[in-house]
């Protein structure tokens, strides 16, 4: 019999606002579901109401022919559903076969039993066609490997339903091809996925059908063949979405010298040989795939990497920079690709997190700090950035959405009157409608006359945003393109496909 | 104060409140600031109740004697939770200030003692005027904090490892400086038993230390630096901030103000015993978590630091006046430290907005 679950009129609140409005979700073996949603719209919720993470405030759910008001962890867990976060929850000190029975080791009288802890890794390794020793560490594979050790660890409890939350998140081309083939043999062997993302792309390419939540309602729901980008898109956003134009081409020859330039240079094993150019009131892209250095080479502009060949100059100067302190002293402002964890200050107000790289300025006799002038700082910024907040500037920051985030820290660099901004992945975990303004901020700040440099995996943002694209792979640059040379095409075929 | 233009195309009016955040439950939470200003609240009522409790429970509690004892006793342990304070903050914490206490004093009074007088022959004493004994002490306990700050910062141990090695390093060292024997020091009374306008001189040493570093943590760069280390230490990096210099300097603080607070213990006893100051960073520890300080860095004030240090002072001392055994005093110590670590908890639950 085909496994099927049913979620019928989910509901649920947090703190008295509620955030599922009475959403069904269906669920069916040999078939991949695509939810979409924009972060906030419910999705995530949804899932762990499946998972028995969260319990609904109403609905039930259906599997079989049994229904039920609730699940917990250990109900759904027997039901056979495994949801895969995109946080990993595994033990990275411990092995790749223990990972794989976590939580149930074989054992007798609680001696662990690691024949048969082995065997099975290596079964369900072997099912999965992978080629992972199972006595490796986890910390030493991977992102993609681990992901699949995770699969594999979800699959060895005889999972019917797999969810899976944005999980090319952080793999590369090559590990999301990788999973998609997972996917699509789960599929073939009868098994029901949940696949969440928000990459258009992925639907069209991995799902049968296609469910769109927005704010807590479910926008739209179709057969994969019988919609298109915009009309998911739509249904995501609530509202027509003008994606912005390819930026007019504008003459960048009369302008002097280059704002930063690297010639000839490599960072250790992460990439080498590189020559770039990012002009003032040009916007740079470097698109490359996880590990192919494009991330690597925006680092060794503010110190994080050290360059090992060649020249890297700010200004004309060669410039060393070994840290952030002398980035920011050589007018360089950067961004990187994980706000929670090196970015912004969650704990604290926003308007400390504007302020932040500005303060030896904002600070009278270059130690006294006054709130007023921090205030001062964000209002600056707020309008102009369009900061969606309560307009607070006590608000901590960690109320704020992720795009919301990107664009106080873009506030950061524009108070400290950065000429030259880095950003590593400024899109990554950011709404559709929140991208569009911080692509704007960039042109505009472009126009402005800063050099702007962004570092992407995101072949749609490197087409919507940049003047001039460089394109890498496995640490080399394969392609330099100009205005219309920036395509899709283009960029997907010089970093091979 | 002027708006700067909205941007050309302005981005559609967000439906309000602003649907922020992953729907997780702290999103629903409409908190931005912590909750600073009740906690400060239930501090102060807590202070008040114990006070108004001891008055009624015992006939020696509200002696003006009585009271000073505290305050003076409050002074030691408040001059070095204002450091600590600062340390917290920025997520990190020194355990070694109940054997600088004690070192500091061993320090002073074995060099400012005449070898061979009063029947005991040290191999470190020095025989120094009191005054230069003095800077002796205070630049041999600043060492501690070297010490603290380079395994921290430089080395990289975490602070906890450190500062226990440094207890036990520095606890040793002061037996070792006074051969397991207490060392008197002769015209030294002055910095602990001098009053003015009948209040000892260290509360009003404590009284400039708080407002020193309430100044440093809200209006300075340094200051605001501490907290955005603790928020995040990475992202404290890459903002420009010269994050092992500002724990460094913490650090020193630390021991700078240990040794001030060892000093005035020798002068209110004049004499360094070889146990001063023992266990003195529980109760610093204690006051700088129930003040609000938050364990995992990045909040917290010196508001609380010292409401929460008179509460530690007053709760000791009500024990004693009634008569409860010290071995329970302990106890209510360790009770009142993991309390406060439970609220901390608490608190952090219901304020994360970064789920």
């Amino acid at each position: 019999m085909t496994f099927a679950l049913q979620a019928r009129g989910i509901r649920k609140s947090f703190g008295g606002v509620e955030v599922l409005h009475g959403v069904d979700l269906d669920a069916v073996g040999g078939s991949v579901l695509a939810l979409l949603g924009e972060n906030g719209a419910g999705k995530s919720t949804l899932v762990k109401i499946i998972a028995g993470d969260y319990t609904a405030d109403a609905g039930e759910i259906i599997v079989g022919d049994e229904s039920h008001a609730s699940l917990t962890p250990i109900t759904a867990r027997d039901l056979g559903v495994a949801i895969i976060f995109q946080e990993f929850q595994d033990a990275p000190t411990l092995t790749v076969a223990e990972n794989i029975s976590l939580g149930r080791l074989p054992n007798r009288m609680g001696i662990v039993n690691w024949r048969v802890v082995r065997k099975r890794a290596r079964r369900i390794l072997d099912e999965l066609d992978v080629d992972i020793d199972p006595s490796r560490a986890v910390s030493t594979l991977r992102v993609g490997e681990r992901q699949i050790i995770e699969i594999a660890r979800a699959l060895s409890r005889s999972a019917k339903l797999l969810i899976l939350d944005e999980p090319t998140a952080a793999l590369s081309q090559h590990e999301t091809e990788t999973l998609f083939g997972f996917v699509r043999r789960l599929r073939a062997q009868g098994v029901a996925i949940i696949y969440i993302t928000h990459r258009l792309d992925e639907v069209t390419a991995i799902a049968d059908r296609v469910q769109v939540l927005r704010d807590g309602n479910v926008a739209l729901l179709a057969p994969v063949v019988e919609t298109d980008r915009a009309t998911m898109i739509e249904a995501m956003v609530g509202r027509h979405i003008t994606e912005i134009p390819r930026p007019p081409d504008r003459d960048l020859s009369v302008q002097d010298g280059p704002a930063i330039r690297w010639v000839g240079a490599a960072s250790g094993d992460a990439f080498r040989d590189a020559t770039v150019l990012v002009h003032r009131g040009e916007l740079v892209a470097i698109y490359g795939k996880l590990g192919s250095g494009a991330a690597e080479l925006g680092e060794t502009a503010y110190g994080l990497r050290p360059i090992t060949a060649g020249t890297m100059e700010i200004n004309g100067q060669p410039a060393t920079i070994a840290g952030p302190v002398q980035g920011v002293a050589a007018g360089v402002g950067f961004l990187p690709a994980d706000r929670k964890a090196g970015g912004g200050f969650m704990v604290r107000p926003v308007a400390e997190n504007v302020a932040v790289a500005s303060w030896p300025r904002l600070a009278s006799f270059g130690q006294f700090i006054r709130r007023s002038s921090e205030t001062r700082a964000y209002r600056r910024w707020h309008d102009r950035l369009s900061i969606r907040s309560r307009n607070d500037p006590r608000q901590q920051m960690g109320t704020l959405s992720g795009g919301n985030q990107q664009k106080v820290l873009l506030g950061r660099w524009l108070e400290r009157d950065s000429r030259v901004l880095v950003l590593i992945e400024p899109t990554r975990g950011v709404d559709v409608g929140a991208r569009q303004d911080i692509y704007r901020a960039l042109r505009d700040l472009a126009e402005a006359g800063v050099a702007v440099l962004i570092s992407t995996s995101d072949y749609e943002e490197a087409v919507q945003v940049a003047d001039r694209v460089y394109v890498m792979a496995k640490g080399e640059i394969v392609a330099d393109l100009v205005g219309d040379e920036i395509t899709t095409t283009r960029l997907l075929a010089a970093a091979g496909g | 104060m002027t708006t700067p233009d909205p941007t050309p195309d302005p981005a559609p009016a967000p439906a309000a409140p602003d649907p922020t955040g992953a729907p997780a439950p702290a999103a629903a939470l409409p908190r931005g600031r912590g909750l600073s200003v009740p906690e400060t609240g239930a501090l102060l009522i807590v202070l008040i109740a114990l006070f108004v409790y001891f008055s009624i429970a015992s006939r020696f509690f509200l002696n003006p004697e009585n009271l000073i004892n505290i305050l003076q006793n409050v002074a030691v342990v408040g001059i070095i939770a204002c450091p600590a304070t600062l340390l917290l903050i920025s997520g990190q914490f020194d355990l070694s200030v109940g054997s600088g206490v004690g070192f500091a004093g061993m320090l002073m009074a074995v060099a400012a003692l005449a070898p061979g007088t009063g029947g005991v022959d040290l191999p470190f004493a020095m025989n120094l005027q009191v005054s230069s004994a003095f800077i002796v002490a205070v630049i041999g306990t600043l060492m501690i904090g070297v010490i603290n700050a380079v395994a921290v910062t430089f080395i990289g141990i975490n602070a906890l490892i450190t500062t226990l090695g440094t207890l036990a390093i520095f606890r040793g060292l002061t037996k070792v400086l006074g051969d397991g024997q207490t060392i008197r020091i002769e015209g030294f009374g002055e910095l602990g038993v001098l009053r003015i306008a009948g209040i000892p001189l260290p509360v009003y040493i404590f009284i400039a230390c708080v407002i020193a570093f309430w100044l440093v943590l809200r209006y300075t760069v340094y200051g605001r630096s501490l907290y955005a280390i603790g928020a995040s230490p990475s992202a404290a990096r890459l903002a420009g901030i010269r994050t092992r210099r500002v724990i460094f300097i913490a650090f020193l603080l630390s021991s700078l103000c240990v040794a001030l607070a060892g000093l005035i213990r020798l002068s209110q006893v004049a004499g360094a015993s070889v146990n001063s100051g023992l266990g003195i960073e529980l109760s610093v520890i204690t006051a700088v978590v129930l003040g609000g300080a938050s364990l995992s860095g990045g909040r917290g004030g010196i508001g609380g630091t010292v409401l929460a240090v008179l509460i530690v002072g007053v709760l000791a001392n009500g024990l004693i006046q009634l008569n409860v055994p010290s071995f329970w005093i302990e106890v209510a110590n360790g009770l009142l430290l993991l309390g406060a670590v439970t609220v901390d908890r608490v608190r952090l639950r219901l304020t994360r907005a970064d789920v």
